[in-house]
Formats: structure tokens, C-alpha cells, sequence
């Protein structure tokens, strides 16, 4: 009988069709566009451009997440270099030069016709271009570069980020929520001018509850994770992650498939299954993973490392009440705003934390998951996910006495990423853990 | 008359007298050294000697490269980048890119009709300039006039990852003890300078005739490689160190003779041969 | 270089350009209340209505940067982090608090890192949108309401309509002063320095409103009597980019064998060039002169028309169509844009700038620098051999 290798990380099994799923997209825009039908190229909207394509039967490709995927693919340089040559800084954003990168290459070498060498298929040509204004400047002024090659109709969608103190005075959550209604309600009619077709807001109201009960499904996943020992791994998570935020496909089958991944879980929970052999620490990681050397995290497994959390930014909204609220768009509004960005207001101004939902969640993390320690992952080319880690280390330190590992490295670019270096400083950073553990013991905290 | 071009270089020291035909009259290459601020006027006397010519001969002296401004009986001064451009063009009618790596510094250059017209330097990291290979050979113990020869016999190099010339040196060493061949190795690294070069120099939009010149143009492996990143034909000069030199005493040339056409005075200044001081 | 003649108002402007805290310590002396900002989106004319001083926060190229290490990485844009540094090394003692804006992404994380590290009597964030959608423009009203809100709070004093409307005149009266000083700049060769119309600027964010308005006729009115004016070069050239608060760049071009005639930065046209226009509510002027009128890349902003026609050049000259005014009216022949590194905002930028300056036919060259006196000396070679190229 052969013997199976046990790996070191625990995955679900569930967690596969998931997967499937999620690879199938990109298939599924390449048959689309081939047949005629329009993709959008979208940045990550926490929905709101998402549960609108999917209303108005527009398929969605996301470049954020093509980055991503060039990178696990090892094709992601020929496309940085060739971003380099048309002539942007280095210093921008690894997705998107990749794009760039990727779309000078479509345009310009294959007139619009997916470059042979695409991974997964590639992306086709958008019809339209769905860009925001939050998260990051990259976001909207990597699609408006866009424009030197492609004249494609772009909409950047706007997405308040009010401070801590400012979000909670009087009247700006429902001003805020009234803006992105309205702002929701003109990309819909820009979308209808582009296209020649209406909304179904009937359409439009079942996609917003099929992705709220995913959303919903997949908080509960998450909040699972909290026992001890912990039975999924953020590589479980990230693997995973697309499919509440992106609604391709069928979205009942994938409420199943998200339903089946709970109840792995659940049923972990009950048995106590760790998703590592030996869960000795329990880590939150943020922001952006290293989709190029994942294997990281098996290496870390073996030692006894268990990701247990990671990004905020990540996670679906928080789920509120939203009961009386009947327009779809102003659900998708509420959803986003107040679910994710704010929800973690109160507390943080409680607390006296004024980096919003970059800062203070993670101390929520480390309390609620009872971390061990936070692996801080910089990346050179996103000041965006890196600025505030620096911040974090020291407020997760002062406040909760709970240790961070800095560990540099690029999103897409792997040579700016060094795997035996990570490992090294991980094996100091175990004695580092281990002793605040103490710490913590010795000042009366629960974990 | 006669015309003389100053190139003081991180590393080199060149200086270059021609006649009004543009014919080479002398020559001289020196180390810079530490001293370049007092240097330049005795490779100066060199070459005036080399030629047999008193300095009151010299119509016109043009002053190049990093230690530009330390030439105390220079005319002008003019960047590396025209005057290469100057250089490579007179020895190169139809070229178009020139790229020149030096010691400390690589360029790229976009000539039409022997003129500058667009360029891009690398002035900030040593990886992709000569002293990425000086680092290397120190590191494998081999003479950098060597590195080329040897490179050649390479059948299977190795892919250097380190964008960074301390972390490619870390490289070098796990690459030795693997008992990978030397050749290899060396054929690897001379790949890396290549890549990253050419990475620079594409924002230029590349097309022929493509020249290579600089101190690491006389290393035939990196020739190869440049070649080889490129997808072009590279040609190189016969004596690469000079071309800087060279153009700058060609650019003397042309303004000299542009003010004569005029009919107005040639736009020199009042200058002794000697040492630079630091009033100067 | 020109000397100008040891003026009384050209001089002031020296004296404030060195010492910038000089007048607000003053200030505070007599019981002003001092508001320091960045950028150029906080509303100035309700600080001053409300008989507040603001006062740019500029960082300082020469300081190494060593507190805001702890808080702020090192591949994020080193202006900020010299401004932080230097509030961090208690530098800003004169400071009653400070209105920040969501300007960059990093100026809105570091927002947020300055509140937790260090408490201010008064201290707001802006939320600014990125682009100019109809309801970004009525968000924007409605958030500079709740920026007067937390100003008539601090100060105990509410804003009447009448007030504002007025600071709003001083404010305009800055901006068309700024532009009389510019226009010395279009003869050849220009009356004035790019160098000292920036020591100009610098002096003005130092000063409050009325002041600065003094400052200015003084000094335009020294210019125009100037008999030593500044040499004429072959070049004219425009500077592009991102903020530049310290001379030494300019003096690097202007040294270099160029006259820098005009600008498209914010310590120059972009905070001065748009005025707010005297709408019945005065807050809607305000709002649109803010959010639509400042061209910075870090608001989004293409053509209008129908959706179905996207067109690149056409959004390039809406995006940047203002620069060929600049370029036709001071009669510019190049153009170098800079930034600092790691700006995103002008990062992604540059290409398409590139764009439009080709179809006006107009050479240009790009330099990035670090905010650091060191980052200057390989500058040098770079303009040099753009000047070889345009002569």
C-alpha cells in the first residue's frame, strides 16, 4: 500500500470545488467574450460593482486577482518588465504593473487578442472598466493608465474613508450611505448607457441576498476558527477568499459549496482537528499574502505554526440589520460601509485607535482568536497594505503585549521576497512568542 | 587645429586629442583614482606629449564625465551622455541606441543623426554597472579581464535571483559550493548585468544599429549576453573606454567651428594647465 | 542668478523662507490660535474666518529622518515622513492643532498615526472623494460642513455666512495677487527666479492670509522696479509634480543653464490658480473650487460624454489641457516633471503626462529624487544633458 505523505497543513477537503469554482471564471470570461458577451475588468469593490455586473449578466475579471495568479504562476516578471518599459516607476504597485504589463502586451503585440503565454487563460479585452476610489490610489490610477492602451469606458466608484472620530459624529454614516447610494445608482445608468440594457432590480435584490447569505455563511466559517485548536488555515482562507467578494457563477450552487466548507469546519470544531498537526502557535497574518512562495506556510505548519486570521480587509462585512432596507443598491451600500469599514468604529474609538479597520481589528484578532503572535508582511510596491504595519506592531505590543514578526517582501515581484531569510527570522521570532506568552500569563491575560 | 576631450570617469581617466579631420592624435587612459580633482591636467600633459603638442595648440578642451567640474582648464563642460552619443555616432554612422556601462554608472542613449535625443541612466545600484563583476571576481577569486574568456565556455549558466549586488555575492557562494562550474557561474552573472541593463534601456524603445561601449564593453561575455537579452546585433568599438572622450573633443570641434561660420568669437575661457584646487 | 536688491519685501520673503514658524510664534504670543495643515484641501477661508492662523506643514530635506522610522516604513513618500519626523522631535511646539485630508494613501495612514502618537487640542480629518461625480461634489459640501463644525467647536465662535464670504475675498485676492507675480514670469527672460517665486510661496503658506496678501504687492512692485533682472537662458522650462518646499531642486535646474518660468505644483499654481467662486451659499463655491478646481492627480477626472465613447486623447486634454495654456502664455520649450519617490499619485501619472506634452510637441524628462539633499547630485547630469538635448 502506498503511503500517503501527510501534509503538513490540514486543507479541507471542501475547500477544492471552491477552488474549481473560482479557476472556472476564467474560462468561463474567456467562452463569454468569445461568444460575444461583455467582461468587465473590475478592481475588488466589496461587491458593490460585483452584485451589479452579475444583475446585468456582465462577466468580471478581476486584475488584482490575476496578479496574484501570475505570480503563483512564475509569469508574472515578463509582464513587470514590460510595464517598466513603457515607461511607469518601479516603485508602483505589483498588480498593477502586471496588468499594465499584460494589457501593452494584448493591445500592442496582439491587437487586443489574449497573449499566447497568459497563465490560465488570461483576461480577454473589457468592455468596461470598473475602478474605485478606497483601499488605495493604485486602484484608480492604474485602470486610468489603462487608457493609453485601450479606449475602454472606465468608472471609478467612490467608497467614503472617514477617520475614526470624524465616521461617528452625527449624521455622517446615513450622509456617506445616501453617497454611495446615489454614486451606486450612477454607475448602474452608466453601465445601462454603455450596454444598451436595464437593470433587473429584481435580478439585482436576489443576487444582493445570495451573496449576503454567502457572507453570512463565511463569517460564521471565520468566527469557527476561533476554537482551539484552530481547524482551518488562512491558506484555506485565502484559497477561499474570492468567492463571497466575487459573484460569478451560480450563486445558490456556490452558497452549497460555502454551506459544505462549514460544515467541515463545524465538524472539526467538534472532534477537535487542528488544521496543523501540532498547533504550538496560533498567528494572524496581514496584509497581502505571498502568493509566490506559499509553501512558507507548510514549512511554518511543520513547526507548529497555525494561521488562524488574517486581513480584516479580507473578511466579509461584519452582518448587520438591514431589515426595512428594500433597495437593493442601499443594502449593497449599508453591507459595505457600515458592515466592513465602520463596523469596528465604536470599539476602536473606545480604545482610543484611530487607524479604522487597518488598525484597530487586528487587536480585536489577536484578543477574539488568541494570538500568539502577527506575521507583518511589507510589500515594496503597495504603500497601502504596508504604511500602517509598522503602526500595528507597536499598538498589538503596547497594548496587548502580543508580538509581531516583519518580514518584507513584494506581492508580485518574487525577488524581492527571501524564503530562508523568512525562515530565520520565524525561528527567532518562536523564542520571541514564547516569552510573551509568559508575559501575558504573568499580567492576567487570558491567553 | 586641434581639439582635446577630458572624460574623468569613476574609475578611468581618458583623454583624447584630434585634428580637425577628427583623426585620433593621442590617446591616454589612467586610473582615477582618489586624486582625479589633481589628476586630470597630468594625463592632460600626457596626451599633449603623446601628440607632441603645446598646450596653447589646443583649440578647444570639453571636460565630460562624473569629475566634470574639476577641470580647471576645460572649456565646457558637457554630460557622458552627449558625448557618447557624440563618440559612438562618429565611429557608428547609423546608430541609434547606445548603451554605455561603466564603472559606477550604466546609460542608455537614443541618438538620430548623431545627436542625443532621449536617454536613461542607472546611477543609484551597483548591479548592472562594472563594479557588479568586480564584486563577483573578487568573490570567485578570478582577475575581472578574465571573466569574459572565461564565461565563454559556458554550456549551461546559472540564473542569478538577487536583484542586489551584496545578496548575488551570497548567491556566488552557494552556487560554489554546490560544485556548479566556474563558467557557469561567471556566464550566470554576466546574464544578470545583461538583463537588467537592457531592462533600462527598453523604456528607450530599441531598434538598430545598437552599440555597446564603457570599461565593461571590453568583457566578451557580457557582449554576448547584452546581445542575447536584446534579440540584436551589439556592436562594440575597438577600444570602448574612449568613446566618451572621443565625443567630447568632437562636440569642442563642432562648436568651434559653428562660431567660426558665424563669424563670432569662440566661446572659450581663460585657462591655464593645472592642477585643480578647491577654489577652483 | 540674479541678486535682487536687499528689498524690504523680497527680503521678508527670505527672512520667512528660512525661518517659517517666525511670524505664527508671534502670533501665538499675542494669543492667536495657530492650525497647521497639509496639503492644500483643508478650507482655508473658514480657518481664517473664524480668526485662525493656518499654517502649512512643509517637512525639511536637510533633517535625517529618525523618529517616524518607528511609525512610518521607508518605502513610503519621505516628504511625509520628514513631516512626521519632525512632529514626532517636537518641532511644531506652536501648533494648536492640525486639519489633515485623505490626500494620498500614505498621507491618510500617517493622518491616523499622528492623532494616536500625539495629542492635539484640536485635530480633524478630512475625507475628500476621488473623483468629481455629482455625488462626490455633494458629499464634499457636506463634509466641509462637519470641517466647520469641529472648527466653530474648538473655537466656541460660530461661522455666519457673511464671515466666510469674506474670508473668501482675502483668499481670492491671494490668488489673482499670485497670478500678477507670475505673470513677471512670461517676459524673456522672466523678472523673477523660479527660485525666488517659490521662496515666495513657501513665505505665503506661512503667513496668515492678509499679510500674505501684503507681502505679495510689495514684492511684485520691487520686481517690477527691478534694474538687475535675471539672466537669459536659451531654456524656459516648466516643473511638474509632486510637492517641492525647498529650493534646492529649482536652484539645481536654474544653475544648470534654464530659467524656470512656470509651474504645475502645489506650492505654486496648483494652490494658487483656482479661485472659489461667490455662490448664495457660499459652501457650494467652496466645495467645487476644492474638489473640482485644484488639478491634482490625486483626484480622478476624465472627459464628459456619453459612456459608449472612451477616447484617450480626449481625456488627456481634460486631464491636463491647463498645461498648454501654461506653456503657450510663458512661452515654455520644456518641461521636467519630478516627484518624490514612492508617490503613487504622480507615479502613474508620468506616461500620460508624457502623452499630452508629445502632441504639444514638447520635450520632457522625468527625475525622481528622495526628499534628500544627496538625491540632488546625480539630478544634475540628468537636466544637464535634457538641456544639451532641447539646445
Amino acid at each position: 500500500m502506498v503511503q500517503e505523505k501527510k501534509r503538513a497543513i490540514n486543507r479541507l477537503q471542501t475547500m477544492r470545488p471552491i477552488r474549481a469554482e473560482i479557476d472556472e471564471t476564467y474560462k468561463a470570461n474567456v467562452e463569454a467574450s468569445k461568444a460575444g458577451n461583455p467582461i468587465a475588468w473590475a478592481m475588488l469593490t466589496i461587491w458593490l460593482g460585483d452584485a451589479i455586473f452579475h444583475a446585468m449578466d456582465i462577466g468580471a475579471a478581476y486584475p488584482e486577482s490575476y496578479g496574484a495568479a501570475c505570480a503563483a504562476s512564475g509569469e508574472a516578471q515578463s509582464y513587470l518588465d514590460r510595464c517598466d518599459e513603457e515607461g511607469f516607476p518601479t516603485h508602483m504597485c505589483g498588480y498593477a504593473r502586471n496588468c499594465i504589463g499584460y494589457t501593452a502586451r494584448m493591445m500592442k503585440d496582439f491587437g487586443g487578442e489574449i497573449p499566447p503565454e497568459a497563465p490560465m487563460g488570461g483576461m480577454p479585452k473589457p468592455a468596461v472598466l470598473l475602478s474605485r476610489g478606497m483601499s488605495c490610489d493604485a486602484g484608480f490610477k492604474w485602470f486610468e493608465a489603462l487608457g493609453r492602451y485601450m479606449d475602454v469606458p472606465l468608472w471609478t466608484l467612490e467608497m467614503p474613508a472617514p477617520g475614526v472620530k470624524e465616521g461617528l459624529s452625527e449624521g455622517v454614516r446615513e450622509r456617506n450611505v445616501g453617497f454611495m447610494t446615489k454614486e451606486l445608482r450612477d454607475f448602474v445608468s452608466f453601465l445601462e448607457g454603455i450596454f444598451g440594457r436595464k437593470m433587473d432590480w429584481d435580478r439585482l435584490s436576489q443576487t444582493v441576498y445570495d451573496l449576503e447569505a454567502i457572507g453570512r455563511v463565511w463569517h460564521e466559517t471565520s468566527e469557527l476558527r476561533k476554537a482551539l485548536p484552530c481547524p482551518m488555515h488562512s491558506r484555506d482562507f485565502w484559497t477561499c477568499m474570492n468567492g463571497p467578494s466575487t459573484p460569478t457563477g451560480d450563486l445558490k450552487k456556490k452558497l452549497k459549496l460555502y454551506q459544505d466548507l462549514y460544515d467541515e469546519v463545524k465538524d472539526r470544531v467538534e472532534n477537535k482537528v487542528s488544521a496543523v498537526a501540532h498547533e504550538k502557535y496560533r498567528v494572524g497574518f496581514t496584509e497581502l499574502p505571498p502568493w509566490h512562495s506559499l509553501k512558507l506556510f507548510d514549512i511554518l505548519a511543520e513547526r507548529g505554526w497555525n494561521f488562524v486570521v488574517e486581513t480584516w480587509g479580507y473578511h466579509p462585512a461584519v452582518p448587520i440589520d438591514l431589515t426595512g432596507v428594500n433597495d437593493p443598491l442601499e443594502r449593497l451600500a449599508r453591507i459595505s460601509y457600515s458592515g466592513l469599514t465602520t463596523s469596528c468604529f465604536q470599539g476602536a474609538a473606545q480604545a482610543g485607535e484611530y487607524m479604522g479597520f487597518l488598525g484597530y481589528p487586528n487587536l480585536k484578532y489577536a484578543e477574539e482568536y488568541k494570538l500568539d503572535g502577527f506575521f507583518l508582511h511589507p510589500l515594496l510596491s503597495c504603500r497601502a497594505a504596508s504604511a500602517h504595519l509598522w503602526y500595528v506592531q507597536d499598538r498589538l505590543m503596547q497594548k496587548l503585549k502580543v508580538p509581531s514578526l516583519m518580514v518584507e517582501g513584494d506581492i508580485v515581484d518574487v525577488r524581492m521576497f527571501d524564503l530562508a531569510d523568512a525562515l530565520k527570522k520565524a525561528e527567532a521570532f518562536e523564542e520571541i512568542m514564547d516569552h510573551y506568552k509568559e508575559v501575558r500569563k504573568k499580567e492576567g491575560m487570558e491567553w | 587645429m586641434y581639439f582635446a576631450g577630458v572624460d574623468i570617469g569613476s574609475t578611468m581617466t581618458k583623454v583624447v586629442i584630434i585634428d580637425e579631420d577628427e583623426e585620433l592624435c593621442s590617446k591616454i587612459v589612467r586610473h582615477t583614482g582618489a586624486e582625479h580633482r589633481r589628476l586630470a591636467n597630468k594625463v592632460m600633459e600626457e596626451a599633449l606629449k603623446q601628440a607632441n603638442l603645446p598646450f596653447e595648440e589646443i583649440s578647444y578642451v570639453v571636460a565630460t564625465g562624473y569629475g566634470r567640474v574639476n577641470v580647471p582648464f576645460a572649456d565646457r563642460q558637457i554630460t557622458e551622455l552627449s558625448c557618447h552619443s557624440k563618440g559612438v555616432s562618429s565611429l557608428f554612422p547609423n546608430v541609434r541606441i547606445a548603451i554605455d556601462i561603466g564603472g559606477q554608472d550604466a546609460k542608455g542613449m537614443k541618438i538620430v543623426n548623431g545627436n542625443l535625443v532621449d536617454f536613461v541612466m542607472n546611477d543609484k545600484c551597483a548591479a548592472g554597472t562594472g563594479r557588479f563583476l568586480e564584486v563577483i571576481s573578487d568573490a570567485l577569486g578570478i582577475k575581472v579581464e578574465d571573466l569574459g574568456s572565461i564565461s565563454l565556455k559556458s554550456t549551461n549558466k546559472v540564473k542569478i535571483s538577487s536583484v542586489c549586488t551584496i545578496f548575488a555575492q551570497q548567491e556566488v557562494v552557494s552556487y560554489l559550493s554546490e560544485g556548479t562550474p566556474l563558467e557557469d557561474i561567471v556566464a550566470g552573472f554576466h546574464d544578470a548585468i545583461a538583463g537588467r541593463v537592457v531592462r533600462m534601456v527598453k523604456r528607450l524603445k530599441i531598434e538598430p544599429d545598437v552599440v555597446l561601449t564603457g570599461g565593461v564593453a571590453k568583457n566578451i561575455g557580457v557582449v554576448k549576453a547584452v546581445r542575447e537579452n536584446i534579440g540584436l546585433e551589439v556592436l562594440v568599438p575597438e577600444d570602448p573606454l574612449l568613446s566618451g572622450a572621443l565625443g567630447a573633443a568632437i562636440l569642442g570641434k563642432e562648436a568651434v567651428l559653428k562660431a567660426l561660420a558665424k563669424g563670432e568669437p569662440i566661446p572659450k575661457k581663460e585657462r591655464r594647465l593645472e592642477e585643480a584646487t578647491f577654489f577652483t | 542668478m540674479p541678486v535682487a536688491e536687499e528689498t524690504k519685501g523680497l527680503s521678508r520673503v527670505k527672512e520667512l523662507y528660512q525661518d517659517r514658524p517666525q511670524r505664527v510664534k508671534e502670533l501665538k504670543a499675542e494669543g492667536r490660535k495657530v492650525i497647521g495643515y497639509l496639503c492644500i484641501y483643508p478650507v482655508l477661508e473658514m480657518m481664517t474666518a473664524l480668526d485662525l492662523v493656518p499654517y502649512r506643514l512643509f517637512g525639511d530635506m536637510r533633517e535625517p529622518i529618525t523618529k517616524a522610522d518607528a511609525c512610518l516604513p521607508p518605502m513610503v513618500c519621505p516628504f511625509l515622513r520628514s513631516v512626521l519626523d519632525l512632529a514626532l522631535k517636537d518641532k511644531y511646539p506652536f501648533l494648536d492643532g492640525i486639519a489633515l485630508a485623505h490626500i494620498c494613501d500614505v498621507g491618510e495612514r500617517m493622518a491616523h498615526i499622528w492623532r494616536t502618537y500625539i495629542d492635539y487640542p484640536y485635530f480633524y480629518f478630512m475625507d475628500v472623494p476621488h473623483t468629481t461625480h455629482k455625488a462626490a461634489l455633494e458629499m464634499f459640501k457636506e463634509e466641509i460642513k462637519g470641517f466647520q463644525k469641529s472648527l466653530e467647536s474648538f473655537t466656541g465662535k460660530s461661522l455666519s455666512s457673511e464671515k466666510l464670504k469674506q474670508a473668501i475675498g482675502v483668499h481670492n485676492d491671494q490668488r489673482s495677487l499670485a497670478k500678477e507675480l507670475y505673470d513677471l514670469r512670461k517676459p524673456d527672460p522672466p523678472l523673477v527666479t523660479g527660485t525666488e517665486v517659490l521662496q515666495v510661496m513657501v513665505a505665503l503658506a506661512s503667513v496668515p492670509v492678509e499679510e500674505g496678501n501684503e507681502l505679495l504687492r510689495e514684492v511684485i512692485n520691487e520686481i517690477k522696479q527691478r534694474k538687475e533682472k535675471p539672466q537669459k537662458q536659451a531654456t524656459r522650462l516648466l516643473v511638474w509634480g509632486s510637492i517641492i518646499d525647498d529650493v534646492s531642486l529649482i536652484e539645481t535646474i536654474e544653475n544648470s543653464g534654464a530659467n524656470v518660468v512656470m509651474d504645475d505644483i502645489c506650492v505654486g499654481t496648483r494652490s494658487h490658480w483656482t479661485e472659489v467662486e461667490l455662490t448664495p451659499d457660499p459652501l457650494d463655491g467652496i466645495a467645487y473650487r476644492y474638489l473640482e478646481g485644484i488639478k491634482c492627480p490625486r483626484t480622478f477626472r476624465e472627459a464628459a460624454r456619453d459612456p459608449r465613447e472612451k477616447n484617450y486623447m480626449a481625456d488627456l486634454e481634460s486631464r491636463f489641457g491647463y498645461l498648454k495654456d501654461y506653456v503657450r502664455a510663458w512661452n515654455v520649450n520644456g518641461v521636467i516633471l519630478q516627484s518624490v519617490r514612492y508617490c503613487d499619485t504622480h507615479g502613474y501619472e508620468v506616461p500620460a503626462v508624457r502623452d499630452y506634452l508629445n502632441t504639444l510637441g514638447l520635450p520632457s524628462i522625468y527625475l525622481e529624487h528622495d526628499y534628500s539633499q544627496s538625491s540632488l547630485a546625480p539630478l544634475r547630469t540628468r537636466i544637464q544633458a535634457f538641456l544639451e538635448v532641447l539646445g
